[in-house]
């Protein structure tokens, strides 16, 4: 590997790739994009033209090609490669070749034996519940009969009927999905065979593995998430607080964020809150140090409006959400946390040169999702041309976004059609929200579809959601 | 009514149609020495397809090698010598060439003019239902037939799907023009449906092509 300064390959798009390159820029690294036909309008393009190294941009057929984005990385003479999210960042394959090839490379996140073991839902379950920490009730397995699969939900069904549930309802879910996508409820137990076809059909086109997974659904929760960082060979392990994820479109996807992920100082939830956010980062730091976690992760919770949490999944992985636990963390009480240039550094062996007794939480933070979308019709994705994105520039808002701003934007239709991520800052959750409003009411995003439609996004959505923010 | 004599006519004028053959991905380019303008090169052949058209260069990336293959038969018209040895780029223009259009080729363009063409009414990507999906995998287009209304698609757009009904006479699909996994633009058509009263139309489009269309090569 080369000694001077490390090159990173950003093997990713969008938003996630302008803010690697940012973070790369800030720690005076080099770095190399990649894109695709569809993306040469996006602006980790221009990011990389304007500030990447010499040999700093290639066109790549696709960003799921293995082979193709390590041959860039040879040719570039890149070092290290940051995955982003989704794409290879939770491919422990992808990992442990990229650290046993000739030519070896630092793969920007957990190592591969830490993916294998905590990026898939199943074996995170095993392994939570030899931990003791409390995990959803249902499958720990891909199912891929049907008879199987009924038998399995009908059992869940029946369980949540003794339990006193009025009406059950069992989830089908995408083994190899994530993100929310491929996620069906069966209300009535006697049409699940149909809605476990669909699932495993939709699952073998979208993510070519039919293995579904059936669990109980639990209603009313909040979805929580505690934000993990740890040193390679896990010397140290800190966290980053709690975040609140629960205004979600639909489908399940996030769409607003807070941090801390409650507010027991000004909001009564009936149930000891700080007792039980101290108890979620407990269990995921058990967790953590059970597998010598030894990078950026994220555990993510459900927890019941009586208080109850129970463990869902591990992101072993950069989250798109990082942003606003950030903003609320003080290292040595300095603000301006960047975890994405916390995970390059670590991923690179540089210590992280602070403890958890260092790092204090302060203020409230939100981020906004803003997405080409139309909640009114189930969230439907836009399609179309952005012609003008404005935004009023305020010190307690970051916006990321990879929209150019001075020329139009065709949306392509191969990713999620997110547009931008805002930041809001405040100095308590009060703050936050009446900030968030004055920058949703400053925003500018209008656009026409091939048929002259208009620009459809989640923007009123956002506002009118802003309020309720920690509630339960 | 369609004019297929003043259809054929107008194809014959200009029976080629230029085809860029680029970097299917990243990677180191070796052209076939063999290869220089104007030699006359063949797309895949055999019965299913299987063997592959005239090799034109190798692109490796990862230590694998990979052959970029002629897609269609015709004539070399340019060779990008200056790429060789080099790492290339995804979409590099490598080499261009003259295809004389095949009869099917011919018979295709036309019968655009005489199907009713479903078209796609955003980018996004295709698939037919299950059930249509299995017939026309196991015995044709051509043994499915299609009604007003009926959901016939899928649309799926950033991993989202949603069914999509087909408007249009009812009939046969006599003409598939999308692919799975493929983005489709807009208003390009999905597939071209044949009503039973424009059969006898179509029959002479195939018969006229096949009788009066000559092939190069």
């Amino acid at each position: 590997m080369s000694t001077g300064t490390p090159k990173i390959l950003i093997a990713n798009r969008g938003e996630i790739a302008v803010r690697i390159a940012r973070a790369c820029l800030t720690l005076g690294m080099d770095f190399v994009c990649v894109y695709t036909a569809e993306d040469a309008q996006s602006g980790h393009v221009r990011l990389a033209r304007d500030h990447g190294a010499k040999k700093g941009l290639y066109r790549v057929s696709s960003y799921h090609d293995a082979n193709e984005l390590l041959a860039v990385a040879d040719d570039s003479g890149a070092d290290a490669l940051h995955p982003g999210y989704g794409f290879f960042a939770e491919d422990y394959r992808f990992a442990r070749r990229m650290q046993q090839r000739e030519r070896p490379m630092n793969f920007i996140g957990p190592s591969w034996q830490v993916i294998r073991d905590l990026g898939d839902k199943i074996n995170t379950k095993r392994l939570a519940r030899s931990l003791g920490v409390p995990t959803v009730p249902g499958s720990d397995k891909p199912i891929y009969d049907e008879m199987e699969a009924e038998k399995f939900a009908r059992t869940i069904y029946e369980f949540q009927l003794q339990q006193g549930i009025e009406q059950p309802v069992v989830l089908v879910k995408a083994s190899a999905g994530g993100g929310g996508m491929g996620i069906e409820e069966v209300h009535d137990i006697d049409l699940f065979r149909s809605i476990f076809r669909r699932i495993r059909n939709y699952a073998a086109r979208q993510f070519k593995d039919e293995g579904v997974l059936i669990e109980q659904r639990i209603r009313d929760f909040n979805h929580l998430e505690v934000q993990i960082l740890a040193e390679r060979e896990a010397a140290n392990i800190v966290h980053f607080g709690t975040r609140n994820c629960s205004i979600q479109s639909d489908g399940l996807q996030k769409r607003l964020e807070a941090a801390p992920g409650f507010a027991p100082a000004s909001i009564n939830y009936g149930f000891d809150a700080q007792k039980l956010l101290d108890a979620i980062t407990d269990h995921s730091l058990v967790m953590a140090r059970a597998v010598k976690y030894d990078n950026i992760g994220t555990w993510e919770w459900i927890v019941t409006r009586d208080g109850a949490p129970y463990l869902m999944e591990v992101n072993a992985r950069i989250q798109v959400e990082n942003g606003v636990s950030a903003a609320v963390t003080r290292i040595r009480g300095e603000a301006g946390v960047d975890l994405i240039a916390e995970q390059i550094r670590t991923a690179l062996g540089q210590p992280l040169g602070y403890s958890q007794d260092d790092i204090s939480f302060e203020g409230s933070s939100l981020e906004y999702r803003i997405i080409a979308e139309d909640p009114k019709r189930r969230f439907a994705p836009w399609v179309g041309r952005i012609e003008k994105f404005q935004w009023e520039q305020k010190d307690w808002v970051s916006l990321h976004t990879h929209v150019p701003t001075d020329e139009p934007y065709d949306i392509p239709t191969e990713f999620d059609p997110n547009l931008a991520l805002a930041i809001v800052r405040g100095k308590d959750l009060e703050e936050a929200k009446r900030r968030g409003l004055e920058f949703l009411d400053g925003l500018v995003l209008e656009g026409h579809g091939a048929r002259a439609d208009e620009l459809k996004s989640n923007v009123e959505f956002l506002r009118a959601r802003t309020e309720g923010v920690l509630l339960f | 009514m369609l004019d297929i004599s003043a259809l054929l006519e107008e194809l014959k004028r200009s029976p080629y149609e230029e085809i860029s053959i680029r970097a299917p991905h990243c990677g180191r380019i070796g052209f076939s020495p063999a290869l220089k303008e104007g030699m006359a090169v063949y797309g895949p052949q055999g019965e299913f397809k299987e063997k592959a058209g005239t090799l034109l260069a190798h692109i490796e990336r990862e230590r694998n090698l990979k052959e970029v293959s002629c897609p269609e038969r015709g004539e070399i018209i340019a060779v990008h010598r200056d790429l060789h040895e080099k790492f290339v780029e995804a979409g590099t223009e490598l080499v261009r060439l003259r295809h004389f259009l095949s009869r099917p080729e011919a018979e295709k363009r036309i019968l655009q003019k005489a199907l009713h063409l479903f078209l796609a009414p955003e980018r996004a990507r295709y698939y037919f239902v299950p059930s249509k999906d299995i017939k026309i995998k196991t015995a044709g287009p051509r043994s499915v037939s299609v009604r007003d209304g009926e959901e016939v698609f899928i649309m799926s757009r950033m991993k989202r799907e949603t069914p999509l009904q087909y408007n249009g006479p009812d009939g046969v699909i006599y003409a598939v023009y999308f692919s799975h996994a493929a983005s489709v633009e807009s208003f390009t058509p999905l597939i071209g449906v044949c009503p039973p009263d424009m059969l006898a139309q179509v029959e002479e489009v195939v018969l006229r092509v096949q009788t009066e269309w000559k092939e190069r090569y």
